[in-house]
């Protein structure tokens, strides 16, 4: 007696379909899991004896196998359970499953549907191949409907599909709804709620229009981080299609919250300093696992303490700086990952952190504090457009009144204008923030009296030729705040106020 | 200080490296050093000790941007007027006054605490290379001596021994230079010190020496009218700052540009004013300060550093 069941895993981001095959024969009883299966998937034995026990079915007390195809795929996760058990039963039963139908979901021991990772990938993939029914625990549901027009069915427990394999009964699609739940909203930090910064806030409004990479150089506790924080907040709302992008990677990688459809807001990730190389840029086992960058795909990377990472873990944002995507190989397989995102790195003037400050002394020597420059190497600077002072706030001002306080969605809407001429003058792509050398000699024609300005500022700042670039990127982002086809001289003196200083 | 051209010291090697040994008794040996009570009984000297006046510009390590361009800016001067500066080769006031002496057309001579072969703070090797390429670093230590604290008071005799005179420039109430400055006075030295800002305690130790006597100092030629024998020095600072007038008195009075001026107004010699203060108090919004600093930045009116600015000083 044989029974098949569909059912998908993932493998970087993408879905695998993989099917389920159990026979029953006679012998010993026993059960066994083929298919090149992690420890999680031998556990599995138990849980789906257990819970099909506990569900009104009897598990055969005969010799039961499970094959996992393609059996030369490294398995891994809990997520082949229920269509385990699916195969099992009706094997049993002596059933055939529709080949059209997928089962998603990890079981408990009485036999409930837990949720799993990657759902919107591994539902988006099946779609693709065919698949017309999808039951897939039923907080997942939402996520699910997001990558395929059939029916998804929500199961909360072996139990409900019971009078469906053994009558035949339909199974109504009764979950759905309670699974129609709305994508909690993220708590951001409005602009208007950072007291003063003038200068940084105007600096994260480029940032975000021109997607460019921002240092924010400052004392402890002058607000850094709560200004990288009202980042997401003044980014535009993702397109349908990077919501999608951005959920799935939530969804494989296991941080969506339980009920929770497409996420709209571009994500904030904000990484400790002790991270490791591959928990920042994907890696981990045999099989590549997404990192902290690709979890801030499309949104934000925070990086607090950037001179405190370690330094191979720094040198491993070089290509996702450079392309917006990084290809990850591990032994079981090689993947590319996304990483496209806004970094916000955040650091102290030198190592006691008050140089520059005109009320406090800093205490170090000039040795270190070229050492401590120096662990931003070369190449990442070369990245980072914007550099912006945060000087620390005096206790007065936090108490002033606010004079004039722009909230994020004024800044968001000049952002959003901004965007639309950048795409209008580039469809493709890319942004500003990502402008090579040939790509501005195109976009960001300077006029007579800019050129002369930045001319003189190159000799007179000693800017390298990769300086000069950062300034013209900027600039080019000012000018489409300020819609202007054109770069002008006061987009250009804007721009030279965001340069690196020492 | 009417003292002949002298022969060249015996060389040991070539180009930057060229060392010699310059004994109490040679004739080459410095001749206002010699008059001292404890002169050094040999100096290790690498480049070439020139035979002109010097005088001896010392201060904190610690410096403030303030001191650090009034130590170069009048190391500076007195280099273009045939001077010969002196310092100790340290961090901060000491590294100004080496540059600042450098840009002029007179060599300038470093005086180290420890051997020639270990150049302290090891950040300056270039800048002594520098110096020994016209001029000299010279120390009473054996190859081999490490930056140890004992030595530098003692080294301290040598920069106020070979000088004319010495200027304080940033100096804390306990510190090198002030050592320096009473070893000055007991060699029977001019003292002489740069004013800086009551508030500053770098500048509590020079104002105490001002108190008790010595010259404060402005310009160039407050130093020079000390010295009747460096007439001629005089006379060429004298020359060069009225060269200097007319664009002095241009950076003096402000940019024209009135949009520009409101935002030099409100800046200061010195104190550091942040970006975000000059949008508060001018009601401009951000990109507005940023336009404008960039202007005066670039019409060489005021200095940007890290967010902050000043105005440009007179040169």
């Amino acid at each position: 007696m044989l029974a098949r069941a569909l059912c998908g895993t993932v493998f970087g981001l993408d879905g695998v379909r993989v099917e389920v095959e159990a026979d029953i024969a006679d012998g010993l009883p026993g059960f066994h899991i083929v298919g090149l299966g992690d420890r999680a998937l031998q556990e599995a034995r138990e849980r789906v004896k257990i819970a099909i026990n506990n569900s009104g079915f009897e598990f055969p007390g005969r010799r039961v196998t499970v094959n996992l195809a393609p059996a030369q795929l490294p398995k891994e996760g809990t997520g082949f359970d229920l269509a385990i058990a699916a195969a099992v039963v009706n094997a049993a039963l002596d059933r055939r499953l529709p080949s059209d139908a997928a089962w998603l979901g990890e079981l408990a021991l009485d036999g409930a549907v837990r949720p799993i990772r990657g759902t919107l990938a591994i539902t988006a993939h099946l779609d693709r191949l065919g698949v017309r029914r999808f039951y897939v625990p039923s907080a997942n549901v939402a996520e699910a409907r997001i990558a395929t027009a059939a029916p998804v069915l929500g199961v909360d427990h072996l139990r409900d599909l019971k009078a469906h394999w053994e009558d035949g009964a339909p199974l109504t699609e009764a979950a759905r709804a309670a699974a129609d739940v709305v994508s909690p909203v993220s708590i951001l930090i409005d602009l208007a709620d950072v007291r003063g910064q003038p200068h940084a806030k105007r600096a994260l409004e480029v940032a975000a229009a021109g997607a460019h990479h921002l240092l924010l150089v400052g004392p402890p506790g002058a607000g850094k981080t709560l200004l990288a924080r009202a980042l997401p907040g003044i980014l535009p709302g993702l397109t349908q299609q990077e919501a999608v992008e951005v959920t799935s990677i939530a969804s494989c990688v296991g941080m969506l919250p339980p009920g929770a459809g497409l996420l709209e807001v571009p994500p904030f990730r904000a990484p400790h300093h002790t991270i490791s190389p591959a928990a920042l840029v994907g890696g981990g086992g045999a099989a590549p696992r997404p990192g902290e960058v690709t979890r801030a795909h499309r949104g934000v990377l925070f990086m607090d303490e950037i001179t405190e990472f370690r330094r191979d873990a720094l040198e491993s944002l070089r290509q996702p700086l450079e392309e917006g995507k990084l290809a990850v190989a591990r032994t079981r397989g090689h993947a590319v990952l996304p990483g496209r995102f806004i970094l916000v790195a955040a650091a102290n003037p030198c190592p006691c952190g008050f140089a520059g400050d005109p009320k406090r002394f800093c205490e170090c020597t000039p040795l270190e504090r070229q050492r401590y420059r120096a662990r931003l190497s070369g190449p990442i600077r070369d990245r980072i457009d914007l550099q912006v002072t945060v000087p620390r706030q005096a206790a007065g001002e936090l108490l002033r009144a606010e004079v004039v306080a722009e909230n994020s969605a004024t800044v968001r809407d000049r952002v959003i204008q901004a965007r639309a001429r950048q795409h209008a003058r580039r469809p493709q792509g890319p942004l500003n923030g990502a402008l090579s050398g040939t790509q501005l000699r195109k976009d960001a024609a300077l006029d007579a009296n800019s050129q002369v300005l930045l001319e003189t500022a190159a000799d007179r700042l000693q800017l390298s030729g990769r300086a000069v670039h950062r300034v013209l990127r900027v600039a080019r982002t000012i000018a489409d705040l300020d819609h202007r086809p054109q770069i002008e001289q006061s987009h250009v003196a804007e721009a030279l106020q965001y340069r690196e200083s020492g | 200080m009417a003292e002949d051209p002298l022969p060249d010291p015996p060389h040991k090697g070539e180009g930057d490296r060229r060392e010699s040994t310059v004994w109490l008794t040679d004739p080459t040996y410095p001749w206002l050093l010699k008059q001292i009570h404890d002169p050094p009984p040999r100096l290790f000297v690498r480049g070439r000790l020139p035979p002109v006046p010097m005088i001896a510009i010392v201060g904190s390590r610690r410096a403030t941007p303030y001191g650090c361009r009034a130590a170069h800016r009048l190391a500076r001067d007195l280099s273009d007027a045939g001077v010969v500066v002196v310092s100790g080769l340290a961090r901060g006031i000491d590294a100004a006054a080496h540059r600042g002496a450098l840009e002029g057309g007179t060599p300038t001579v470093a005086v180290m605490a420890t051997g020639l072969d270990r150049i302290y703070p090891p950040e300056h090797g270039e800048l002594a290379t520098g110096i020994a390429a016209s001029g000299a670093l010279i120390t009473e230590a054996e190859e081999g001596t490490l930056p140890l604290p004992g030595r530098f008071p003692v080294r301290n005799r040598i920069i106020s021994g070979l000088s004319l005179g010495v200027v304080v420039v940033e100096a804390a109430e306990r510190s090198g230079a002030l050592i320096t400055a009473r070893m000055a006075a007991e060699q029977g030295r001019e003292v002489f010190c740069v004013p800086g800002s009551i508030e500053n305690p770098l500048a509590i130790g020079g104002h105490r020496l001002i108190k008790d006597g010595a010259k404060l100092v402005q310009t160039v030629e407050d130093v020079l009218d000390e010295f009747a024998d460096l007439a001629h020095a005089r006379a060429r600072a004298h020359a060069r700052t009225h060269a200097r007038t007319r664009t002095r008195t241009r950076a003096d009075s402000g940019p024209q540009d009135p949009e520009l001026f409101a935002v030099w107004e409100l800046l200061d010699w010195v104190e550091p004013r942040h970006h975000d203060d000059l949008a508060v108090m001018m009601n401009l919004d951000s990109k507005e300060v940023s336009r404008r600093l960039t202007l005066l930045e670039m019409s060489g009116y005021i200095i940007g550093d890290c967010g902050a600015v000043t105005r440009r000083a007179r040169d």
